[in-house]
């Protein structure tokens, strides 16, 4: 499988998954058994609880992580405690979740064991900034259900998606959600003289005009749109939206007669939370969306069983799935690689 | 009183508490924690330590304490008798490696101030291959079994294969033998470290002590802060005192700020003088500077003589509580008579009042205030209050703000006989731009 030699090029990945049991910790497995312990040092943790042995939600069985002697690991300290290899502490780092402290420890006998991390962007980017002493060379983030947040550009590099039966047991269905998710991913990254004043902006909705000027609206966010009393399209180029980025906005851009000159930019594509309908919408009607900041998604793996014990033909999804989004599609499971 | 609710006390000793740079956690929860210092000689020997670190180069020793944690809990537990987990004895490990660190640094420095416990011994146990690094697990070293075990885990492991069910249940014998044996080390390790729980104690109390010193000494370095004389029963008083909150904000404007002289002893004193003098910033300078001398930190004045009190009053006036349901008159004249009967209680006080009785009609708010200086007599600490009423009384000291020189304010003080107050009030009004037909019928008005 080609795309662990992909990986190598990044210092940092996050797995996430589009719905629970789509196959992400399977396909954590098959990365963390595949990478060259030998040639770099790898420290894995997750946006909540991850690798627990049965589902919390769905009560199906989950596989565990198993992690590699040699391998750094930060979870929370009850956790640590529960943990089944051997395995020494060095550090307990200052972020907390709900489960206690987080703790960072080298693996020195491999085994399995419950990796929960930080549960914050901020604190999971203080957590990738701290594995640097360690000597890291690739941190992997396993993120939780629909928190696409740990793929954030911000935090991680890049990215690999996991879908499946879960998400959707229609074949066709699956396939056009989770191409609106790559496609959302796939935005392209703006290409302007205002970049780097745009990238230093915290909060609010803001415009560039045709002088490059950069205005501030005045609103705290996009959620606050409805105030509006004005056309904020008029004689822009670019509206750029720091936090989310919502249908209402999206909407308030599509009815614009300026709609084909102004660019909507977004911070990542993980503000985006529009509807595929409205998106469409605006795209025929000439719109543009553009991010600050890419990542790069390497592969997009797939589950065709549904916890409900709904099956997909994983050949057909697979094959399906690659025209669509003109990626590599995996499916990992069936392909028994050997974990 | 606490240091934590002296916080309380409006004056600007928050600004010093946000400003100054304390490392650790702990360090910041024992100064919180610390209780205000009322002894001459408790006071002299605190400043002879902060004297001392505030003439070494500590930087190193700064860095070494960013690693300290507060690990009291678990200390206490391993003075209990407990075992303590993995996560317990890295804790101890790593205290015990930073403590002598900081030690040998100490020493280098020839810092007497702090001394620590030599924990070279329970580095020692947590460390049995020498390897000095901070981190912890049940090492191989302790136990031969465990070797043994391990190495067969490892084995029949691999990298994560598969496992046929036999193999699965070999492995989960074993990891129950490592368990168990891990176990059994850790608790020999408590037993062992438990004759150390005092010392590392000490080491936790001593480290944030030490935070604090340092902390305190680039604080009186960086705001060009003094370190005083302290007395007890005896005169106080600041040459060239000024308030860092306030003076940083005159500063940023762009500014002059001007430092004050004051002096007193037994007498009450009263400061009169112009609106927008800097009165009440005298006030809280001397409530700050009062703190800032019992709590152990560098004082705000060029140089200065303190005279110990038990606790400090301020009264700024904004005692009015629509809670309580007192008016702002019934509130602070309750509020000075708390003072009153703690002065009559014979506590060593240092009372400072803002414009008493400023609230109601000035013929009788002038009588209370002369009975207030009359019943208040002499005080062991000090009475300070600021009033814009003309008061009669020949025992107290009087100060006065030199206030309007050529329109520009003078903020200084200087003593005076006469109880006459400045009447500046209209002139100040008039340079603050209100409307002009005000002061006319105002200044109408007086001449008739």
């Amino acid at each position: 499988m080609p795309f662990i030699k992909e990986i190598l090029n990044y210092e940092s990945l996050s797995i996430v998954g589009l719905e629970k049991n789509v196959g992400k910790t399977e396909c954590l497995n098959y990365i963390l058994y595949r990478l060259p312990l030998e040639k770099i040092k790898v420290a894995v943790t997750s946006i909540g609880i991850d690798g627990e042995n049965k589902d919390q939600v769905t009560s199906t069985k989950k596989p565990e992580i198993f992690l590699r002697e040699g391998m750094y690991f930060s979870t929370a300290e009850s956790h640590y405690k529960e943990r089944r290899l051997v395995s020494e502490l060095v550090e307990i780092t200052n972020e907390r979740s709900s489960l206690g402290r987080i703790v960072t420890a080298k693996v020195s006998v491999g085994g399995k064991a419950l990796i929960s991390g930080p549960s914050s962007g901020v604190s999971l980017r203080r957590w990738v900034a701290g594995m640097e002493k360690f000597g890291i060379d690739l941190t992997i983030i396993d993120g939780a259900i629909s928190r696409l947040s740990s793929a954030s550009p911000a935090i991680s590099k890049a990215m690999i998606l996991s879908t499946g039966a879960a998400f959707s047991s229609n074949i066709q269905t699956l396939v056009q959600k989770t191409k609106f998710v790559v496609e959302m991913i796939g935005l392209p990254k703006l290409v302007d003289s205002t970049r780097d004043a745009l990238c230093d902006i915290e909060s609010g909705v803001w415009g560039v005009d045709n002088d490059d000027n950069i205005i501030d609206f005045g609103l705290t966010s996009a959620l606050a749109i409805s105030s509006l009393k004005v056309d904020i399209t008029k004689g822009m180029r670019i509206i750029y939206t720091v936090g989310a980025l919502t249908d209402k906005l999206l909407k308030l851009v599509s009815d614009s007669k300026n709609i084909r000159n102004v660019t909507l930019v977004v911070k990542d594509f993980t503000k985006i939370f529009v509807s595929e309908t409205a998106y469409r919408v605006f795209c025929n009607r000439g719109g543009k969306i553009m991010v600050l900041q890419k990542s790069k998604l390497i592969a997009v793996c797939v589950n065709p069983t549904a916890p409900n014990g709904y099956v997909l033909d994983s050949d057909i999804l697979c094959r399906k799935l690659e025209e669509a989004l003109k990626l590599p599609v995996y499916d990992i499971v069936k392909n028994n690689y050997d974990i | 009183m606490t240091f934590k609710s002296a916080l309380e006390i409006d004056c600007g000793i928050r600004y010093m508490f946000e400003s100054l740079e304390i490392i650790s956690p702990c360090g910041r929860k024992m100064l919180l924690g610390s209780e205000m210092m009322t002894a001459k000689r408790e006071v002299d020997y605190y400043y002879s330590k902060l004297n001392e670190i505030y003439y070494k180069d500590c930087s190193r020793i700064a860095n070494k304490l960013m690693c300290l944690k507060d690990i009291q809990t678990t200390l206490t537990r391993l003075d209990e008798g407990a075992v303590l987990d993995d996560i317990e004895l890295f804790e101890v490990k790593y205290l015990a490696i930073v403590s002598q660190e900081v030690l040998k640094l100490l020493e280098e420095l020839r810092i007497k101030a702090v001394r620590l416990p030599d924990v070279g011994e329970v580095v020692k146990i947590l460390d049995p291959d020498g390897l000095n690094i901070p981190s912890f697990y049940v090492y191989d070293s302790y136990c031969d079994e465990l070797r043994v075990i391990r190495k067969q885990m490892r084995a029949l492991q691999g990298e994560g294969e598969a496992l046929s069910e036999e193999q699965r249940m070999e492995l989960a014998a074993l990891l129950q033998r490592n368990a168990d044996l891990e176990l059994e080390v850790r608790m020999k390790l408590s037993a062992q470290l438990r004759g150390f729980a005092a010392d590392l104690q000490l080491v936790l109390r001593n480290l944030s002590f030490l935070d604090i010193l340092i902390a305190k000494a680039g604080q009186a370095k960086k705001m060009g802060l003094c370190f005083p004389a302290v007395v007890e029963d005896g005169e106080t008083f600041y040459n060239g005192m000024f308030n860092p909150a306030v003076r940083d904000v005159v500063l940023q404007q762009g500014r002059e700020y001007m430092p004050v002289d004051i002096s007193f002893e037994r007498e009450p004193v009263t400061i009169i003088g112009a609106n927008m003098g800097g009165k009440s910033v005298v006030l809280k300078s001397l409530a700050l500077n009062q703190l800032l001398v019992q709590f152990g930190f560098g004082v705000a004045a060029h140089d200065c003589c303190v005279n110990l009190v038990d606790e400090v009053a301020l009264c700024i006036g904004d005692e009015q509580s629509i809670v309580k349901g007192v008016s702002s008159f019934a509130g602070e004249i309750l509020a000075i008579d708390g003072v009153i009967r703690k002065i009559k209680g014979g506590q060593r006080l240092l009372a400072l009042v803002d414009e008493p009785a400023r609230t109601t009609n000035p013929v009788e708010g002038t009588a209370l205030v002369e009975g207030l200086l009359e019943v208040i007599g002499e005080v062991n600490g000090g009475f300070v209050l600021t009033t814009h009423y003309n008061i009669k009384n020949n025992t107290v000291k009087r100060y006065r703000v030199k206030g309007l020189r050529g329109g520009v304010m003078d903020y200084t003080l200087e003593v005076t006989q006469c109880g006459d107050v400045p009447h500046e009030a209209i002139a100040i009004a008039q340079s603050l731009g209100i409307d002009p037909q005000w002061i006319e019928y105002t200044k109408r008005n007086l001449n008739n």
